[in-house]
């Protein structure tokens, strides 16, 4: 009786709160962060053998995406391939040294690089940065593919 | 003060106006949603690949089984891929042998695979990698879909390949 007399209707929002807190835990359970570096607009070609990357460490794979015209983006922008693979083996150098664990011999990088090529791309254009990152000492190499078409 | 006190103890219950936090959860739900990009299904091929002034450039011209017989100690099958000019495969050579010609369509595929198979078959070849020389021109989902028949290849030992690496042409 006395709810009816007062003068403001106030509905009851911890239904609706916790549904809205479940979607936000649901968003940030599925986010990627890693997605801005991908260039969604690449056709990658289908190969059915492709497994998913086995990556176990603290260093990151290095993540190269080429288009059909050999144009490489990395990190969402436009690169040119000579000067970012050199800075990034540089960084990654002072890293090891700093880490206690300096590049030895051959001088071979213990990181992935993982090429995103379109399927569309001429062979020579991405050969042309495989060399550019074997020239800077990476030998690992993890080339992406759909699994289905 | 007094007063205040008292009507909370009459109401007998605390009520959180729930509006402010509801706004915050709303923007919160707004950023996940409009940031929402699902991770695409992708796998990786993952190849060690040696620097360019280690890779064997050479391509035996020997027939195969003149090839196996003079090396046995022999380890590495050599793959040529030519494209024509619009890209698509030409024709794929086994140690210089034409195995297919023309684009890789289904059939073709299932031929490169037997003779794969039949090499990789004989126990006593001693492959255990796979080198490709790929013309420039060859679109580079052409050639992934040569590897993907290379990688099913399984060894003597029931392994599967694991070796597989490019040269251009």
């Amino acid at each position: 009786m006395s709810e009816m007399n007062s003068d403001k209707a106030e509905p009851n929002l911890t239904p609706l709160l916790d549904m809205v807190f479940q979607l936000i835990t649901f968003f940030m359970l599925v986010i990627n962060f890693k997605g801005a570096s991908l260039d969604m607009s690449l056709k990658l070609p289908v190969l059915g053998s492709a497994r998913p990357l086995e990556h176990s460490g603290k260093l990151e794979p290095l993540l190269l995406n080429v288009d059909a015209e050999g144009n490489v983006k990395a990190g969402g922008q436009s690169v040119e391939i000579e000067p970012l693979v050199a800075r990034e083996a540089s960084m990654l150098k002072e890293q090891l040294k700093f880490a206690g664990t300096p590049v030895e011999g051959d001088g071979t990088l213990p990181v992935t690089v993982i090429i995103r090529a379109d399927r569309g791309a001429p062979f020579k254009l991405v050969n042309q940065v495989i060399t550019v990152c074997q020239n800077h000492g990476y030998r690992k190499f993890s080339l992406s593919a759909m699994t289905k078409e | 003060m007094r007063r205040r006190h008292k009507n909370c103890r009459d109401q007998g219950s605390v009520e959180m106006n729930l509006a402010a936090m509801l706004d915050m959860a709303f923007q919160l739900l707004t950023f996940f949603i409009l940031t929402f990009r699902p991770a695409p299904i992708e796998g990786q091929l993952a190849l060690n690949l040696p620097s360019p002034g280690i890779v064997d450039r050479g391509v035996p011209a020997l027939p195969l089984q003149r090839l196996v017989d003079e090396q046995p100690d022999l380890e590495i099958l050599h793959l040529q891929v030519v494209a024509d000019p619009s890209g698509d495969v030409k024709e794929v050579s086994v140690e210089k042998s034409a195995t297919i010609s023309g684009p890789l369509k289904s059939g073709n595929l299932q031929a490169l695979e037997r003779n794969l198979q039949a090499i990789f078959g004989q126990k006593h070849i001693p492959y255990d990698r796979v080198q490709i020389a790929v013309d420039g021109q060859l679109h580079y989902g052409e050639l992934m879909k040569i590897v993907d028949v290379c990688a099913h290849q399984k060894l003597a030992d029931g392994e599967t390949i694991q070796r597989i690496s490019f040269i251009e042409l």
